[in-house]
């Protein structure tokens, strides 16, 4: 029996190695929503960051980096309050003062800076300088003086992990700003896609596509992107919308963490009214 | 004790050149068509020390790139360590330093970073409408076309074996 183990180990050694590291790899995909697991993750980005800090910094040119961090932090809250005075505009300021709903204009933006980033075809990420100490949470907004880049993911003290728009794994509530429909956005691999949008919706190429305030996780319209095409299926009853982002991921350097995170309230309310109803 | 040492420089090298991929690499994308250096290093590291060792360097190579970067763990580790394997086949103790040397390098390292990108947007991506061959164009051909141009540098830099 050894003998012949050994023997079937010198013939197919690559084999046997490669199905079995096949078998740990797909056993790995199995696990990464695991706690421990988004732990030595976060620890290990954590560790590295720290280099690929050192090497931005170095490739940055220091005084025009302030210049534009000044003004784009202009631009960033300029383009909140212009955001926020198209919806109102819509939705009649006047109603919701006598309905005597709250003023959101203002939100805490924590300023940041790219340091690495990660880009696929599937899956986008960047990591930025600011984390934890700085008052950065997973699920908080990042952008920049154009629109919406997307949601961090993890944090360690320093550092955080954001999931881009191009990124499988980010699904958004949105809604075209002009005839108020709402949608679900994901990457396909190849564009930003508004996917199951029904053939009768008002949807056409140029209108402008923001975040839905049905969305749990980002609460605040921010811009995303263009409608740039209706893939209009011959069978069954859905368009596919494409959007084109407002922001260039591979230019964008710096940028700010949006302090907000989703509402567990709204969440829970709605929770529990689902469950009653059943 | 060689191998030993190309095992330890593969890793060694491994670090700095992750380095460059996620900071430097993403300035010289084209229409969002980034280069992978680590599959160069993979395949000059799979021709130098066979098939069995370029997969598990792959592997290797897959898990850290996962950690550092935040990205699905095991995705790259899966699709290193079979780019590892299928390099693995052109693995030929005799001519180690000829094809290191070629044109065969780029063509080794397009095929190298096709299955690469290929295996990572395939099995993320499913569903059932997808366009195979546009899937295999956009998300395996193009970055490997990229990274083999890349690779040239290696053949440019790569020292001429000197006879005894």
């Amino acid at each position: 029996m050894p003998r012949f183990l050994l023997t079937l180990w010198r013939n197919f050694k690559e084999y046997i190695v490669l199905i079995l590291l096949v078998s740990v790899s797909f056993y790995t995909l199995s696990i990464n929503q695991k706690p421990g697991v988004k732990k030595v993750k976060s620890v290990a980005f954590a560790s590295f960051a720290v280099i690929t800090s050192v090497v931005s910094d170095a490739i940055n040119i220091t005084k025009i980096k302030n210049e534009n961090e000044r003004l784009r932090r202009v631009n960033a809250e300029l383009m909140l309050h212009v955001n926020e005075l198209r919806e109102y505009g819509i939705q009649n300021i006047q109603l919701k003062k006598l309905l005597g709903l709250k003023d959101t204009l203002h939100y805490p933006l924590i300023a940041a800076q790219i340091i690495s980033k990660s880009f696929s075809n599937v899956q986008g990420t960047i990591t930025l300088n600011v984390g934890s100490r700085n008052g950065v949470k997973p699920g908080m907004p990042v952008i920049n003086d154009e629109g919406l880049i997307g949601l961090v993911y993890n944090t360690s003290d320093d550092f955080s992990i954001v999931r881009i728009l191009r990124n499988f794994d980010l699904k958004l509530t949105v809604k075209d700003e002009r005839s108020r429909i709402d949608g679900i956005l994901k990457w396909n691999g190849k564009n930003l896609v508004i996917v199951n949008v029904p053939k009768t919706y008002d949807v056409e190429v140029g209108d402008r596509i923001i975040t839905s305030d049905l969305s749990t996780i980002i609460p605040v319209p921010l811009p995303v992107g263009d409608v740039i095409g209706i893939n209009k299926s011959s069978t069954g009853i859905f368009n596919e919308v494409t959007v084109k982002p407002f922001v260039d991921f591979i230019r964008v350097e710096n940028v700010f963490v949006l302090g907000i995170v989703k509402s567990d309230e709204k969440n829970n309310l709605e929770l529990n009214f689902f469950k009653r109803e059943n | 004790m060689k191998i030993k040492s190309e095992y330890i420089a593969s890793f060694l090298l491994f670090f700095p050149l992750l380095i460059i991929q996620i900071t430097i690499v993403p300035l010289i994308a084209i229409n969002g068509v980034v280069p992978d250096l680590l599959i160069i290093l993979l395949v000059f590291y799979t021709l130098r020390l066979g098939q069995l060792e370029g997969t598990i360097i792959g592997f290797s190579y897959g898990l850290f790139y996962d950690l550092i970067t935040g990205g699905l763990l095991g995705s790259s580790m899966l699709s290193k360590a079979i780019t590892g394997f299928v390099v693995g086949y052109f693995f030929n103790e005799n001519k180690k330093d000829i094809y290191l040397k070629s044109y065969v390098f780029p063509l080794v390292v397009l095929l190298g970073s096709t299955v690469d990108s290929f295996i990572l947007s395939f099995f993320t991506t499913i569903e059932l409408n997808t366009n195979m061959l546009g899937l295999f164009v956009q998300q395996g051909l193009l970055p490997g076309i990229y990274t083999a141009i890349l690779s040239i540098i290696v053949i440019i830099f790569y020292p001429r074996r000197r006879l005894s």
